[in-house]
């Protein structure tokens, strides 16, 4: 305070003490005759304001218990009349108020009045008077409320209050004997929904019961016999119930109704998990239907790829709106359904295939005409499903296949859509697992830049007659290095690409390029006898389609000197003449006529061709789902690949701890590489053991761990496993870039004949 | 302070006088009303049941000297005054505040402990 600082201003003087003028004994003897003299009727004779100072100055020279006992041990306390009680009880007052806190002199009460069998009387009418309202009748609350809030402040010498002691015991037992008889009685009389609802409805009253007229410590009680007795013990009937359990409410897509009656499950975690548990049951279901016919036709088959993501997105839209509206957005429940998806997604093993094709499918067609918020909404979801997948590994493997034939092929929508795909991806994944993506993207540009780069050289010299478009690929982003499916190439064509790869190499020393011919496309003019059409047909059909340049319209080729003369392999030969002969436009005439290719047909030029477009797109007939034998080379390049990345695991762990037990290694590969696959156990071992083999690692002694060696055979291995390695630091990707990258090129010609 | 003439002896009526004294002499006539904003003066002036020695003389002998007493019977007048009024008015607890003397405020504390209010 300011005016304390001030000088002049009078000190706060200590109160007077209230000193025992007299002594202690004194005093109490003083007021226990005063007291009996209240007994005998003699107060208009006292002095209040003595008895109460003698009362006072007791309890402040803490003598309270002294005092306390005194007044106890008065004779003839049980008698006193009320007014003398009230009268005493003025006196003591500060006793009450500082001493016993009140409770004490309840004891009093407590100790003559609730007792048996008053106490039993009473506590058997407050239980009937509880099971009349169970029972659906009207009670007088306020009676019930007033007899409980005695109890509730008597205390017996334990501090123990009575209703705790004597009321609560009896409450809980009559509520598990009523909630046990009720549910096996709802059970039987009721459907699901409406005994949720039922059961919904006693949580409440029981809650509004605790609420108006119990002690509110008695809720967490209830509400337990309540779940175990009424909920739990028949939850799993009730949602397996036939007809209306909750597999048919789900199915039903009833969320107002069950709304409000799976609420009551979130009462209790363990209905959490037995929804769960039920809701996995279902989701297992539904996933089987929807992927169980498998037709072989590659359309039907991404048909039934879109449509079981289609399924799955519907599914945890119906999902999140029931966690949303019924489950009241409850955390535990969220990860427990989540825990379901995942198992439920990942019983597929072609989900990550379907996922990447859902994808590829919207980038390609289905974002048309949508606006960016759309689209972002529909990636959004797509990335929620991904984030069950466990093998992530695959799925790049897939996105990755499928972003090439995006790119190559001019087919994506929208730049930015496919960026904002790979941000996304980018975000849930990490950057390494983005990083060969971008690298293609990266190739795109680049490739366009060189592009460039080489017109202004050609305009400079003389060029060849075909106008050539090449992409440059760096091997190890893109996904077809290996599987480069040559021809020959006719002289015209050659002669181009030779041309670009002069120019190309001249720029870039050291670099080797492998033409990929089976991805590019071409646009070729060709004279019918109509009238000319302009044809985009992929690379190799353009290649088949020349060697009709020099034959009459009646001449034919058959299907071996075809293969002769392209030396293209036989899957692709016979696509490639599929798409020409049989398709919606026939270029040219098979011979049987009929909608597969064989070895034994032959072919002609279809002079009579015509149609009503001038510009004509061949699409080649592709599987955009694998075959049964592409699926089982994927799976095995991804084996090899898991191959090596655990082998890097391995060695990048080892080398930092130079020892470790064999558990704890397997379990460090285990986590480092869950975010790409789930990694087993056995096949981690096998590694182990082939490092050891390759004097990477040495057993110790104990036989249960491993040492680091120092120094191996340093060769192209420890380049390998650092390649492979995630992370992989620049110098080294330019080294990688330099020496090994295969550079395969993209022929877009125009030639006309 | 005037004496004031009584009227009806038993009537316990909140608007009679009673009287409170200090220790050191001094005596001061303050409407029931007031009075009973102490705890321990109400009891000390019951009638209808307690019926002590004070509540039939109806005086309140306050062991403090005059200046303490003064206080307390100021904060009680102003407690009984604030009392009835809404919740909309204004208390003026802090004008009430800035009256008491700092020098006071121990033995008050203790009063008024003593008093119950």
């Amino acid at each position: 305070m300011a005016s304390a600082a001030r000088r002049g201003r009078p000190k706060i003087k200590p109160p007077r003490r209230h000193g025992p003028d007299v002594s202690i004994d004194k005093t109490w003897a003083d007021l226990a005759n005063n007291i009996r003299e209240i007994q005998n009727h003699n107060a208009p004779n006292l002095s209040f304001e003595e008895n109460h100072r003698f009362a006072y100055n007791m309890v402040l020279h803490k003598q309270g218990e002294m005092l306390y006992r005194g007044v106890n041990q008065l004779p003839g306390r049980s008698s006193v009349p009320v007014g003398n009680m009230i009268r005493l009880g003025q006196i003591l007052k500060y006793m009450d108020r500082v001493y016993a806190k009140a409770c004490r002199r309840l004891n009093l009460f407590l100790k003559h009045i609730i007792r048996p069998p008053i106490k039993d009387h009473l506590v058997t009418a407050i239980l009937t008077q509880i099971q009349f309202e169970r029972d659906g009748y009207v009670v007088n609350r306020s009676a019930i409320k007033g007899c409980v809030d005695v109890f509730l402040t008597l205390e017996d010498a334990n501090g123990i209050t009575v209703y705790k002691r004597d009321l609560e015991p009896a409450l809980l037992k009559e509520s598990q004997t009523f909630y046990e008889a009720e549910g096996s009685k709802l059970l039987q009389s009721c459907d699901a929904p409406e005994f949720l609802r039922r059961v919904e409805g006693r949580f409440e009253s029981e809650d509004s019961r605790t609420h108006h007229y119990l002690s509110r410590n008695t809720a967490p009680a209830l509400r337990q016999i309540l779940q175990s007795h009424l909920l739990t013990a028949h939850l799993n009937a009730v949602i397996s119930m036939e007809a209306s359990g909750l597999d048919a409410m789900i199915d039903l897509n009833k969320i107002q109704r069950h709304g409000a009656a799976l609420s009551p499950l979130h009462h209790g975690s363990s209905g959490g998990e037995v929804i769960n548990q039920a809701s996995s049951g279902i989701e297992g279901a539904d996933g089987e239907t929807a992927s169980k016919p498998r037709p072989a036709a590659g359309a039907q088959t991404l048909a039934l790829a879109l449509k079981w993501v289609q399924d799955v997105l519907d599914l945890k839209d119906l999902f999140d709106k029931i966690w949303r509206e019924a489950l009241s957005c409850d955390r535990e429940l969220e990860s427990t359904l989540n825990e379901a998806f995942e198992t439920f997604i990942n019983i597929n093993d072609r989900s990550s295939e379907f996922i990447s094709l859902f994808i590829d499918d919207n980038l390609r067609r289905g974002l048309r005409g949508k606006t960016d918020t759309e689209v972002d909404a529909v990636l959004d979801k797509t990335i929620t499903v991904f984030r069950y997948i466990t093998e992530k590994d695959v799925f790049e493997r897939y996105y990755k296949g499928h972003l090439a034939k995006r790119l190559l092929l001019g087919r994506s929508v929208s730049d930015d859509a496919e960026r904002g795909m790979l941000a996304k991806l980018k975000v849930e994944c990490g950057y390494q697992f983005t990083q060969k993506l971008e690298g293609m993207f990266h190739d795109m540009k680049l490739s366009e830049d060189t592009m460039k780069a080489y017109r202004t050289h050609l305009s400079q010299t003389v060029s060849p007659n075909i106008d050539i478009s090449v992409i440059v690929m760096t091997s190890t982003f893109w996904p077809m290095a290996q599987a480069s499916s040559t021809c020959t190439l006719p002289l015209e064509m050659i002669k181009t690409s030779k041309s670009f790869e002069q120019f190309y190499l001249s720029r870039h020393s050291g670099r080797r390029l492998t033409w990929q011919p089976s991805l590019g496309n071409a646009d070729v003019r060709v004279a019918f006898k109509a009238k000319k059409h302009d044809l985009n047909v992929s690379t190799l059909a353009l290649v088949i389609l020349l060697l009709f340049e020099d034959q009459g319209p009646t001449d034919f080729l058959t299907y071996e000197e075809i293969k002769q003369a392209t030396s293209i392999t036989d899957v692709e030969l016979q696509r490639h003449l599929q798409s020409l002969a049989c398709a919606k436009f026939k270029i040219l005439k098979k011979h049987p006529a009929g909608r597969e290719v064989d070895p034994t047909d032959s072919f002609s030029f279809n002079a009579d061709f015509s149609s009503s477009l001038q510009k004509i797109k061949i699409s080649t007939i592709s599987s955009k789902v694998e075959s049964g034998e592409e699926r089982k080379e994927t799976k095995d390049r991804i084996d090899e690949e898991r191959r090596h990345q655990t082998e890097a695991c391995i060695v990048r762990i080892m080398k930092d701890r130079k020892h470790m037990t064999h558990n704890d290694l397997v379990n460090e590969v285990t986590r480092q590489l869950a975010t790409r696959f789930l990694p087993n156990p056995l096949n981690i071992k096998k590694r182990i053991e082939g490092l050891i083999e390759r004097e990477y690692l040495e057993r110790c002694d104990d036989r249960k761990s491993y040492n680091y060696m120092v120094g191996p055979k340093l060769s192209a291995l420890d380049i390998v496993y650092r390649r492979s390695s995630i992370g992989m630091n620049e110098t080294h990707r330019m080294y990688y870039h330099n020496h090994f990258s295969n550079c395969i090129l993209y022929l877009h010609g125009n030639m006309n004949f | 302070m005037a004496d004031v003439e009584m009227t009806k002896a038993d009537a316990a009526s909140e608007s009679d006088w009673v009287r409170v004294t200090s220790d050191d002499g001094y005596s001061f006539l303050v409407r029931r009303k007031v009075a009973n904003a102490s705890e321990t003066m109400r009891d000390m002036l019951d009638t209808a049941v307690g019926n002590y020695l004070e509540g039939i003389e109806r005086t309140c002998p306050v062991q403090q000297r005059g200046i303490i007493v003064e206080k307390l019977l100021e904060y009680m007048s102003f407690k009984s005054y604030y009392e009835g009024l809404g919740a909309k008015e204004d208390v003026p607890v802090q004008e009430f505040m800035d009256r008491i003397p700092p020098e006071l405020v121990l033995e008050l504390l203790l009063a008024a402990d003593y008093q119950n209010m």
